[in-house]
């Protein structure tokens, strides 16, 4: 078996992965940069107290990404990010961005997310204050669909993103996860 | 990106319910009959019920919509549920796990995306669950 190649590990009955997240060396999930994408987001309108949480929508005027295979602008528009502060704290991001590549393609992106930190943290970005992003969880996980075969790739793809929360909008520098 | 390991979850699936070809596409559900869950923070087994609704998209990717109920050694309930794909082709097997829980000790699920890795076996599929960093 190749369990005995390798040796070191402890695997699963059967599968081979052990409790790292490693199956006979090979790392469980691995990731590429895809792109980064700089959104500008207008000012919210407060929905108010749902049965959730306090909901705000936060529409997107514009930006850009670029990546290895793919770059253009943000269409403004439908593009908006929906956002739920939940009672314990933790602010869930829904976001819709139609992006446009520099040759005219077309693609969906929808984004569930987490953002969470320290209070003083999220104080500093209430007021507009720039702060390491490794001081805070600003995670999301994009999904695209496109009709453009050039980027029939991103069908299929799963990607998780890292925010970094600006003034005039978020920086995400997404990661397709191979 | 990092990741941490989370879990490696086992899951044991019953006989597919076909329900065939809707307007959105081919549409099948594996119930989970149960499994196991295993890592350094949490291990448990899975309860029976739930399952995950897959529908084959037009270009043959499956997307996957699961939900099921762990509970740990402990006691406690925790809901999970996924999105993802899976691609047999290109051996792209990729959920996006969430998790819900009124557990004191387990409330850090409730606050962190995560990435899984999966792979089917003869006794069902095993997904390789990393926390995103």
């Amino acid at each position: 078996m190749l369990e005995e190649d390798e040796g070191g590990f402890t695997p699963l009955p059967d599968t081979g992965w052990d409790s790292a997240g490693t199956q006979y060396g090979r790392k469980a999930v691995e990731t590429r940069l895809l792109m980064t994408l700089s959104v500008r987001v207008a000012p919210p309108t407060d929905i108010g107290h749902v049965p959730h949480g306090t909901r705000r929508i936060a529409r997107l005027t514009g930006g850009d990404f670029e990546g290895p295979r793919l770059r253009g602008t943000l269409v403004p528009g439908s593009s908006a990010d929906w956002l739920l502060l939940r009672g314990d704290g933790v602010l869930e991001l829904d976001f819709r961005a139609t992006l446009r590549t520099d040759e005219g393609g077309l693609i969906a992106m929808k984004s569930f997310g987490l953002r969470h930190g320290p209070p003083e943290v999220l104080a500093a970005l209430g007021r507009g204050e720039t702060v390491d992003p490794a001081s805070y969880y600003f995670r999301t996980t994009p999904r695209f669909v496109t009709s453009h075969p050039r980027y029939a790739f991103l069908n299929r793809v799963i990607a998780v993103a890292t925010g970094d929360r600006r003034a005039d909008g978020p920086i995400y520098t997404i990661h397709e996860v191979l | 990106m990092n990741a941490r390991p989370l879990m490696i979850l086992r899951l044991a699936t019953g006989a597919t319910e076909d329900v065939g070809e809707t307007p959105y596409g081919t549409v099948s559900i594996f119930p989970v009959t149960g499994g196991s869950f295993e890592g350094d923070r949490l291990r448990g087994k899975v309860v029976a019920g739930g399952g995950d609704w897959v529908t084959v998209r037009a270009d043959g990717t499956l997307e996957l919509d699961l939900r099921v109920t762990l509970e740990t050694d402990d006691g406690a309930l925790i809901y999970m549920t996924f999105t993802g794909v899976r691609d047999d082709p290109s051996h792209y097997f990729r959920t996006l796990p969430r998790f819900e829980t009124a557990a004191s000790q387990y409330a850090f699920l409730n606050r962190l995306l995560a990435v899984g890795v999966g792979e089917v076996f003869p006794d069902g599929p095993v997904h390789v669950i990393e926390e995103i960093l």
